[in-house]
C-alpha cells in the first residue's frame, strides 16, 4: 500500500500528471456523452468504435508525440502537419508514378522527412533562426514542394497493403494502437539513456547543458531526426488510414499538436515528456467526440434542433481553454505563478508564497 | 601542474584580461583573488573552455594546449563549479549529478543501479540533505552550491576550478567542504579557489595569485602575505589598521528627516538595517556588488517586502505595498539597469522623460502634445542632455545621455526623496560629473538624495556621509575625516576593529 502512496505522490509530481488529468476527464465525459446518445451505456468501449477512433486520430497522437519530443529539446515546429502530407504524397507517387513497390515508396518517404526534418534542425539549431519562423517558411516550401508531386489528390493504396492497419488483432486490439505504443516504448528507451538525459538538460538550458559537456546543436539535430522518424510513421499512418493522397491536408496539425503538448503539461524546454503529449492529443480527440454526441443527442430530444459544426467547435474550444486553465492549476510552478500573480495584484510587492 | 601565460579578452571596448598569467601547481589549493571586475571569472571561464582567449597560451605540463569548450576541458580533467551555477533547475538531483557523465550498462542504456549509488556516495560525502529525485529548482541556495561542487568533484578532475563557491554556502556547509578540499589536495588534485572571503585563504589555501584590472599584480605562497597585503594588491590601497567602530555620533543636521529606516530586514539579502537622511543630504552607499544595497532600496520603495523594522517617510510611518504607492508619495528610483529598469528604447526622447510625470498625475488627465514637448524640452535644457530631436528615439543616445535622461524624468518631478542605485553605471567620466552636478543641485534645493555606488572614489566625492553594506549589514557609517579609501576598503571587506585585528595576528602567525 506504501508504495502504491508512494507512486501516487512521484506521479503526481511529474508535469504529464496534467495532461492525465484532463484526459480522464475527457474521457468520463465522452464515455457519458456516447452513452446517453447511442442508449447503449457501454458504446465507447466496443472494439469498432475505439478501433475507428484510434485509427482515423493515430496520425495526430503521432505528430503531438513528435512535437513533444522537439519541445523537450527548447523547440518546436509548426510544420510539422504539412511534413504528414508530404510523406503521404511520396507514399502515394513514388509507387504510381515510378512503378516501384509500395516499401520503396515508404521508405523514399520516411528519407524525405528525414530530410526535411534535418534541415529544419540546421535552421533552428545550428543558424539559430528562430523555430517559429523556420517553421513558418517550412510549411510554405514543403506545401511547394507536395503540389509539385501531386497537383491534386488522387492515387490509392491496395486492399492488401490498407486492410491490415484497419483491422482488430483478435478482435479487439487495433493495430494503430500498436503503433503507437512502439513508438512511445521506443521514446521510454531513449529516456533511459544518456541521449534522454541530454535532451533535457539542453531544453533546461543550452548554456548549462554546454558546460557540462554535452553539445546542444547536436543534441537539438538527433531530436529533429527523431521527430522526422515519427512524423513519417504517423504519415504513413495517414497513407493506410485514407488510402489515397492529398498534397495539402493536415496542416493544422501543426499548431494543434503544439496546443495538445500544452495542454499535456509541457513547457517549452526542459520540462515535459512523451506521456504529456499523448494524453493532451487524446483529450483533444476525446473531447471534440463528446461535444459531437452531445449535440447529436440534443438534436435527438429536442424536435427541430440543429447546430452548425460551427457552434459545435465552439463549445469544444471553449472547453480547450477551459483545459488550458486546469494546466496552470494542475502544475505546481505555474500554480506558484498565478498565486503570487494575484497576490500582485491585491497586495503589491513581491510576494513570498508558501507552496 | 597548469600554466596560463598572458591571457587577453576583451568584449568589445571591454578589456577583462590584460595579460594574465597562473600557474596551478599539483596537490595545492591556489586561491585566486581580486576585487570585482578583475578578470577572475572570466580566467576561470577561459580554464573550463566557455571563453576563448584572444591571444595567451595554457601549458599542462608543459604542453601547450587549446581549449574550446567545455568537453575540451572535461578530457584534459580539468572540472569546474561556477559562480552562476551550470545546474538544470527543471532537473532532479541525481540528473544533474550524473549529466554527461552518466553510468552506462554494456547495452548503452544509464545503469540505475550504479547511478543510485553514485548520487548516494556524494551526498553523504558532502552532506547533502534532500531526495535525489527532488528538483533542483526547489533547493535552497546554499544545497544548490553543494550540488555544483559535488557535480564538479564526481568527474574525477586533476584540476579543481571553484568560482566563489562558498558565497552561498553556511558555517557548517563550508566546514565540510574545505575538509574534502583538503582531502582532494593531499590526493594530488590542483585546486583552484575564487573568494572574497579573505579569512578563508588564510585558512584554507598554499597558494595566492591577484588580480586587478584584468592582470596578475602578484603571486607566491599564501604563508608569504598579511592581510593587509592582500587587501593592498587587490585595491592598490593600505588598509586602515583600525576600521571605524560601528557608529559615527549623527551631528545636528539642518532640514526634516525625510526618512527614517529602523532595523529593517528583509532576509537573507538584508539585516537590521537603519538609517535616516535629510532634506538637503546627498547619503552614499557603498559595499562589494550585491552585499543587499539594491535590496534595501527596493524595500523603501515597496518593490520588495521587508519582513521586520520600520520606515517613517515624512514624519509618517509608511510600508509601501508597490513602488506606485512610493512614488505617489514622493520617492523616484533611478537604476544603474537602464535598459532593463528604467527605458523605454524603442519611444521617443520626450516620451521617456514624461515617463515619470505620467506616473504621479491623474490617469485620464488629458495631455496636450505641446504640454508634454514642453515638458521634455526644459528637462533636455536644465540638465544638458545631447540629443538631435526629442522625436528621437531614447536608444539613439549614448549611455550617458541616457541615463542623464532617467534621472532627468525624476527631478523634474521633484520627488522629496531620490534613491539611485549604482546611476553611473558604465557611464562616462564626463557624464558621470554632470550628473553629480544635477544631484547636488537638486540636494541644495530641498531634495534629500541616497545613493549607492559600486565605485567608492564616486561615493567619497559626491556623499555627506557613506554607509557600507557587507553581507546584508551596515558594517560602518563613514562621515567627515573618517571618509578615506582605506576606511572604506576595510569596511568593505567586511572587518570593524576586532575582526580585522583578529586576522592580521593570524595572518602574521602563519607568517612566522
Amino acid at each position: 500500500m506504501n508504495t502504491l502512496t508512494q507512486s501516487v505522490k512521484k506521479f503526481r509530481r511529474t508535469p504529464a500528471f496534467t495532461g492525465f488529468v484532463l484526459f480522464t476527464i475527457a474521457l468520463v465525459m465522452n464515455i457519458l456523452m456516447q452513452g446517453i446518445n447511442s442508449g447503449t451505456p457501454l458504446a465507447f468501449f466496443k472494439p469498432a468504435f475505439y478501433g475507428s477512433m484510434l485509427m482515423t486520430n493515430a496520425p495526430f497522437i503521432l505528430t503531438t508525440m513528435a512535437q513533444s519530443l522537439l519541445l523537450i529539446v527548447g523547440l518546436f515546429d509548426i510544420s510539422i502537419g504539412i511534413q504528414l502530407a508530404l510523406v503521404n504524397v511520396i507514399c502515394i507517387m513514388v509507387p504510381q508514378e515510378l512503378g516501384l513497390p509500395i516499401w520503396a515508396g515508404w521508405l523514399a518517404a520516411m528519407g524525405a522527412n528525414l530530410l526535411v526534418s534535418a534541415a529544419f534542425g540546421a535552421c533552428s539549431s545550428l543558424l539559430r533562426l528562430p523555430a517559429m519562423l523556420v517553421g513558418y517558411a517550412f510549411t510554405f516550401i514543403i506545401k511547394g514542394v507536395n503540389v509539385s508531386i501531386m497537383s491534386k489528390p488522387q492515387g490509392k493504396v491496395p486492399k492488401e497493403v490498407y486492410l491490415p492497419y484497419q483491422t482488430l488483432i483478435g478482435g479487439v486490439l487495433p493495430v494503430a494502437l500498436l503503433v503507437i505504443v512502439a513508438i512511445f516504448l521506443m521514446w521510454l528507451l531513449i529516456k533511459r539513456r544518456p541521449l534522454g538525459k541530454h535532451l533535457y538538460a539542453v531544453g533546461g538550458n543550452p548554456r548549462n547543458a554546454y558546460a557540462a559537456g554535452i553539445s546542444p546543436v547536436k543534441v537539438q539535430m538527433q531530436a529533429n531526426l527523431l521527430k522526422g522518424f515519427i512524423v513519417g510513421v504517423g504519415g504513413i499512418c495517414l497513407t493506410l488510414m485514407n488510402a489515397s493522397g492529398n498534397p495539402l491536408q493536415a496542416e493544422d496539425y501543426g499548431l494543434r499538436s503544439l496546443i495538445a503538448c500544452i495542454l499535456g503539461g509541457m513547457g517549452f524546454g526542459g520540462w515535459g515528456s512523451m506521456a504529456c503529449g499523448v494524453f493532451g492529443a487524446s483529450f483533444f480527440v476525446l473531447i471534440q467526440n463528446a461535444v459531437y454526441y452531445f449535440f447529436s443527442y440534443l438534436s435527438k430530444v429536442i424536435t427541430g434542433f440543429a447546430v452548425s459544426t460551427y457552434w459545435q467547435n465552439l463549445v469544444s474550444d471553449v472547453i480547450l481553454l477551459l483545459g488550458l486553465l486546469v494546466t496552470i492549476i494542475t502544475a505546481r510552478e505555474q500554480r506558484k505563478t498565478l498565486k503570487e500573480g494575484l497576490f500582485n495584484q491585491f497586495k503589491g510587492g513581491e510576494a513570498r508564497v508558501s507552496r | 601542474m597548469i600554466e596560463m601565460r598572458d591571457i587577453t579578452k576583451h568584449y568589445g571596448a571591454v578589456q577583462a584580461l590584460k595579460g594574465a598569467s597562473i600557474t596551478i601547481p599539483a596537490g595545492k589549493i591556489t586561491a585566486l583573488l581580486g576585487s570585482n571586475g578583475s578578470g577572475k571569472s572570466t580566467l576561470v571561464k577561459v580554464l573550463a573552455g566557455l571563453v576563448s582567449p584572444n591571444s595567451g597560451s595554457i601549458l599542462i605540463n608543459g604542453q601547450p594546449v587549446v581549449i574550446r569548450s567545455g568537453n575540451d576541458a572535461q578530457a584534459r580533467g580539468i572540472s569546474t563549479a561556477f559562480q552562476d551555477l551550470s545546474l538544470l533547475p527543471m532537473m532532479t538531483v541525481s540528473d544533474n549529478l550524473l549529466l554527461g557523465n552518466e553510468p552506462r550498462t554494456p547495452f548503452g542504456m544509464v545503469d540505475r543501479e550504479k547511478s543510485r549509488q553514485i548520487v548516494k556516495d556524494l551526498m553523504d560525502r558532502f552532506k547533502i540533505r534532500c531526495s535525489p529525485q527532488d528538483y533542483v529548482q526547489s533547493l535552497p541556495s546554499s544545497t544548490q552550491s553543494m550540488l555544483e561542487i559535488a557535480k564538479a568533484v564526481h568527474r574525477n578532475p586533476r584540476v579543481l576550478l571553484l568560482d566563489e563557491a562558498t558565497a552561498a554556502l553556511h558555517m557548517d556547509e563550508i566546514t565540510v567542504l574545505f575538509d574534502i578540499l583538503r582531502d582532494l589536495r593531499d590526493q594530488g588534485l590542483s585546486i583552484v579557489f575564487v573568494t572574497h572571503r579573505m579569512h578563508e585563504v588564510f585558512e584554507l589555501c598554499d597558494e595566492a595569485v591577484i588580480l586587478r584590472g584584468g592582470e596578475t599584480v602578484k603571486s607566491g605562497p599564501v604563508t608569504e602575505f598579511t592581510l593587509d597585503d592582500l587587501v593592498y594588491y587587490m585595491t592598490g590601497q593600505r588598509m586602515a589598521h583600525h576600521a571605524p567602530g560601528q557608529d559615527v555620533s549623527e551631528t545636528s543636521r539642518q532640514g526634516q528627516a525625510v526618512l527614517e529606516v529602523k532595523n529593517l530586514s528583509l532576509p537573507p539579502r538584508v539585516k537590521d538595517v537603519s538609517m535616516t537622511a535629510h532634506a538637503g543630504e546627498i547619503i552614499g552607499i557603498g559595499g562589494l556588488e550585491g552585499q543587499g544595497q539594491s535590496d534595501f532600496m527596493r524595500a523603501i520603495l515597496g518593490a520588495k517586502h521587508k519582513t521586520g523594522g520600520s520606515i517613517r517617510f515624512l514624519g509618517e510611518e509608511v510600508a509601501f505595498r508597490q513602488p506606485a504607492q512610493a512614488v505617489k508619495a514622493g520617492m523616484g528610483l533611478i537604476s544603474g539597469e537602464r535598459n532593463r529598469e528604467a527605458m523605454f528604447p524603442d519611444r521617443t526622447i520626450a516620451e521617456n522623460i514624461f515617463a515619470g510625470n505620467a506616473a504621479v498625475g491623474p490617469r485620464f488627465r488629458f495631455l496636450p502634445k505641446k504640454f508634454v514637448r514642453k515638458f521634455s524640452e526644459d528637462a533636455v535644457k536644465t540638465y544638458r542632455i545631447k540629443i538631435g530631436s526629442l522625436k528621437d528615439a531614447a536608444s539613439t543616445l549614448s549611455g550617458g545621455n541616457q541615463q542623464k535622461l532617467v534621472i532627468a524624468r525624476w527631478i523634474a518631478v521633484g520627488p522629496k526623496l531620490l534613491l539611485l542605485d549604482d546611476p553611473t553605471k558604465g557611464v562616462d567620466i564626463h557624464s558621470r560629473l554632470e550628473i553629480h552636478q544635477i544631484l547636488r543641485e537638486s540636494a541644495q534645493k530641498g531634495m534629500a538624495v541616497i545613493i549607492s555606488a559600486s565605485d567608492m572614489d564616486e561615493l567619497l566625492e559626491i556623499a555627506q556621509r557613506v554607509y557600507v553594506f557587507y553581507e546584508g549589514r551596515v558594517s560602518g557609517v563613514l562621515q567627515g575625516d573618517s571618509m578615506t579609501q582605506e576606511n572604506m576598503v576595510s569596511l568593505m571587506m567586511g572587518f570593524t576593529n576586532e575582526k580585522a585585528d583578529g586576522l592580521l595576528m593570524k595572518s602574521k602567525e602563519a607568517q612566522a
